[in-house]
């Protein structure tokens, strides 16, 4: 890459500009933001899975020197809570409070906090807060949280059922399948239980918040590594009382996200509260087992599949029941993960017939709620591994019945019985593709081989889609899910003819900024270097009530290109009339603006035609002065990016150990606006599927309702020696649904990486009849159902 | 409050009093009271890495350390790599191999990278992803990291650096 260049700047591997400052630990993370004469909170959190607040003692808190203050719920007269967003119909209220009212209801909700000096007073004096418990029983199964007799957890729910939402197998054009007729047809009828284990994002960086009151001003500034700064600002107006016109929400560096960030959470109201009572700047840093107790957890449902399958491999119809353990509280997103997997349970298969029960079930663990993947892995868990039975029960290869079930190459766009509407692909193409890059059948011929030499050799396949691109905000409307699906976008052309490009998307890692940049710099056929990315304050960036994620840079660059295309319609006026030409013809290409046909004679620069802009003195009637534009986009519909993973892993039955031979992935997500970067969003989805496959979990004690996994000793994050190196491989379809042709790649790495490993440790030990149903597939676990087996 | 003593650290070649209670941390004391914000802090109970400083050359974590343990030390910390103006070649290599995302644990994973470099100027894949076993990244799944550090040891070698 030369250095300047005006075109081609997407579907090349740009530098990150991200990295400048980060390589020199310069990065300005939350922990770094430090204004004068801060003061620190510390929350005090239950110890008790499930206990009523008799009364809290602060007097001994208040009284240590260096304490400035203390919040209990007595003190939130007046102050609101943030509500649930995703609002489905009959769904039972209990969303978050900002403190626990009366009775906590999973270790580490928030019951007090106390604003002291420095952070090490602020927790001396939590040690002084007495609070009288009155331990009740507790629940954290979610099938003993159904059972007649389960302690209720949020006592005007009744019982412990927050919503029972039915996928009736309907499609988005009316048409209902026939699941009983489908089921009547079939040969065999295959049965799975699966326990997807609760894991989550465990962002290396916790959260953090720092709020600034100014008293004078009545303002409120707020350091936040929110996903969704503006929706955390009209939430929290909302909570305080105070107008959404008095919050300004700055975001710094942020260390990892994952989802986990985009909910709002009760420290944002009490860090707050804390500043504008006290007039002082305060700050908040969770530490790691408040991180590992109180940022929301992901994943966990309890699934019962039913497959309909003909003798031939034709897969008739499927049949389930999710049920979604949602934790104590329903937080920011409602039971959405859970109804994603609903929708998204028939993967990349012509299954017509489908019915669908999911159930939020509340218990005395901490909220589950938005985690990378949202619901999706959790589907092509159950599919992937109902389609694998199906394959051994009828005799047929795995790869054999995918390809055979897929919907083809010329069948879109495909409505599924799920609701979503498939824009584009070629999933058999990916499925061969991959097994192709594995050498499959060679592996199943060296597998025979090596099982007589005593090594158990597994090969797992893994399809999945991925519905990104969320969403238009009409269809949101119709789900009940209160905020919109658009990103804005406004660049402003300076009077030297560069550009600078505002966007509500909030860079976590994935180099939105540079990805943005390249394509700006690409529409407006101008060198990287002119184009400016500013994010991350709410004073300045358009309204995206969506809000950052791994796979809404498609959506983002849409309004880009949008804003860019009125942008260069208004340099072709202005310049039109500079040329003395007909803006007819007129046309902007290389950064210029020319007379078609006459490019190397009568043509200006972007510079000279936005200083003209600029000087006003010559504008076109009907135009205003200046070069800027704004553009909100509202996708037209959803993109389905997709792929297939193959691994290949060899188990070794005396340990349960997993140990890794290959790892490859095809991966479809469009037009790939920076390979390089595209290629580490996989790598790194891929490894949290994987981690959630083979080590982490939040582990639950039944007895006393502790979370056991409340260090990083305990809760395993993947190390070096843990993951594979992978081998990735691109399609690339453009979606006919974007401008640009963009899908959301950001996620899709952790879609089959669940399943995939279980298929492959399933078929490693095929001879022993091992099902692998429950994640994570940890050697003690494994290692379990091996000696249950008696291998 | 409690009584606060008075120490000496010396953070890449300067030296500097400060007065920190027994209980503080070095990693608190490098950010808050030198205010070198690089040295990172993800879980404080020495699992995660981030805050992986060099001390006499050897690789610490400064969660587990307290301020008072920094006295008469020679500490470097990720502000103190490179030479003046000049990146390390490390520093190069991870923006250049992708070997970063978030940025939280780069300055932790940069120092443990030039730790490996300097007992092992060549080290192969498998070997620099058990050497730097004990540094947690949570959004590369590592194997851009173990190319960067490829990447580094030949640059070096080319240029007869040592770690």
């Amino acid at each position: 890459m030369t250095a300047t260049q005006s075109t081609g700047w997407i579907g090349v591997s740009a530098p990150r500009r991200e990295d400048a400052l980060l390589i020199r630990g310069r990065g300005r993370f939350i922990a770094d933001v430090s204004p004068a004469g801060a003061l620190h909170l510390a929350v005090l959190r239950s110890p008790f899975a499930h206990a009523r607040i008799n009364g809290v003692d602060t007097s001994a808190a208040e009284s240590l020197p260096g304490v400035h203050g203390v919040i209990t719920a007595d003190d939130l007269e007046g102050i609101g809570a943030f509500p649930t967003v995703w609002r489905l119909p009959g769904q039972k209220e209990c969303h978050t409070p900002a403190l626990a009212p009366g009775k906590a209801r999973y270790v580490g909700e928030p019951v007090a906090a106390v604003i002291a000096d420095s952070r090490y007073i602020a927790e001396d004096a939590l040690d002084l807060i007495e609070v009288d418990y009155e331990v009740l029983d507790h629940v954290v199964d979610v099938e003993a949280a159904l059972a007649e007799d389960a302690p209720v957890i949020n006592e005007h729910m009744g019982d412990n059922v927050i919503i029972e939402y039915t996928f009736p197998g309907i499609n988005a054009l009316g048409v209902a399948g026939d699941l009983d007729g489908a089921f009547a047809e079939a040969d065999e009828v295959i049965t799975g239980r699966f326990r997807i284990g609760r894991y989550s994002g465990v962002p290396l960086e916790t959260r953090g918040l720092v709020a600034d009151w100014d008293d004078l001003r009545q303002t409120l500034t707020l350091h936040s590594e929110s996903q969704v700064a503006h929706l955390l600002r009209t939430e929290l107006a909302a909570a305080l009382g105070i107008p959404e016109t008095s919050i300004r929400i700055l975001t710094p560096n942020i260390g990892g996200a994952f989802g986990n960030k985009w909910d709002r959470y009760p420290e944002d109201i009490l860090v707050s509260l804390a500043s504008m009572r006290l007039g002082r700047p305060v700050k908040w840093i969770e530490d790691r087992r408040e991180s590992l107790q109180a940022t929301v957890h992901g994943r966990q449902q309890l699934q019962e599949w039913q497959l309909a399958v003909r003798s031939d491999g034709a897969l008739l119809g499927l049949k389930g029941r999710v049920l979604s353990d949602q934790g104590a509280h329903l937080h920011s997103v409602g039971i959405g993960p859970a109804w994603v997997t609903g929708a998204a349970a028939v993967n990349q298969y012509k299954i017509a017939n489908y019915h669908c029960d999911v159930l939020g079930v509340a218990t005395n663990k901490t909220p589950n709620s938005t985690f990378r993947g949202f619901g999706g892995p959790e589907a092509m868990f159950g599919i992937e591994r109902m389609v694998d039975k199906a394959a051994r029960k009828l005799g047929i290869d795995p790869a054999e019945i995918r390809r055979m079930n897929m919907i083809g190459a010329d069948e879109f766009p495909y409505f599924s019985p799920g609701g979503a509407v498939y824009d584009s692909g070629n999933y058999p193409t990916a499925l061969a593709k991959a097994l192709e890059a594995v050498e499959y059948d060679r592996l199943r011929e060296e597998q025979a081989a090596l099982r007589e030499q005593g090594v158990r050799r597994g090969i797992g396949i893994g399809s999945y889609i991925h519905v990104s691109g969320f969403g238009p905000s009409a269809i949101l409307g119709m789900l009940d899910y209160y905020t919109g699906g658009y990103e804005g976008s406004t660049v402003k052309i300076d009077p030297h003819g560069r550009a600078t490009l505002y966007t509500g998307m909030i860079p976590m890692g994935q180099g939105t900024e540079t990805t943005l940049a390249q394509v700006a710099a690409d529409h407006l056929e101008i060198d990287i270097a002119n184009v400016r990315v500013v994010w991350g304050d709410t004073d300045q960036t358009p309204y995206t009530g969506f809000g950052s994620a791994g796979s809404r840079s498609n959506v983002a660059a849409v309004a880009v290109i949008k804003a860019i295309e009125e942008i260069k319609a208004k340099a072709v006026r202005i310049g039109a009339g500079l040329l003395e030409a007909d803006p007819e013809d007129v046309a902007y290409g290389d950064g210029r603006i020319s007379v078609k046909g006459a490019e190397e004679m009568r043509s200006l620069t972007l510079a000279e035609v936005a200083q003209q802009a600029y000087w006003g003195h010559k504008i076109p009637e009907g135009d205003q002065p200046g070069l800027e534009a704004t553009y909100v986009y509202d996708p037209a519909n959803f993109t389905t990016a997709y792929g297939t993973h193959v691994a290949v892993v060899d188990v070794d039955v005396q340990t349960g150990k997993i140990d890794w031979v290959k790892y490859v992935v095809v991966d479809d997500a469009g037009t790939i606006i920076n390979p390089l970067l595209v290629e580490g969003q996989i790598h790194g989805a891929l490894a949290q599927g994987l981690g959630g496959a083979i080590l982490e979990e939040f582990v639950y004690d039944e007895e006393t309702g502790q979370l056991l996994s409340s260090s990083l000793m305990d809760y395993l994050l993947p190390s070096f020696t843990d993951l594979p190196d992978f081998e990735i491989h691109h399609l690339e379809t453009p979606s006919p649904h974007t401008e640009g042709g963009f899908k959301g790649m950001g996620e899709a790495g952790c879609f089959p990486a669940g399943a995939v490993v279980a298929n492959a440790v399933t078929d490693a030990l095929s001879d022993l009849g091992i099902e692998v149903d429950e994640t994570p597939v940890t050697p003690a676990r494994l290692w379990g159902l091996i000696n249950a087996a008696g291998g | 409050m409690a009584e606060t003593i008075t120490v000496v650290l010396d953070v890449n070649g300067v030296g500097k009093e400060i007065s920190v209670e027994p209980r503080k941390t070095l990693a608190d004391a490098i950010r808050e009271d030198l205010g070198l914000t690089g040295t990172h802090l993800g879980c404080e109970h020495g699992v995660c890495g981030a805050c992986t400083v060099l001390m006499d050359g050897e690789m610490v974590r400064s969660c587990l350390l307290f301020a008072v343990q920094g006295a008469g030390a020679e500490i470097t910390t990720i502000e103190g790599i490179g030479d003046g103006g000049e990146l390390h070649p490390m520093q190069r290599a991870f923006s250049e191999y992708h070997g970063l995302q978030c940025g939280f644990c780069t300055p932790g994973m940069i120092l443990a990278g030039i730790d490996v470099l300097r007992r092992n100027p060549d080290p192969g894949p498998q070997e620099i992803r058990e050497e730097m076993g004990g540094n947690i990244c949570r959004c590369t799944g590592y194997q851009k990291i173990v190319e960067s550090v490829q990447a580094a040891a030949a640059e070096m070698s080319k240029e007869g650096v040592s770690a």
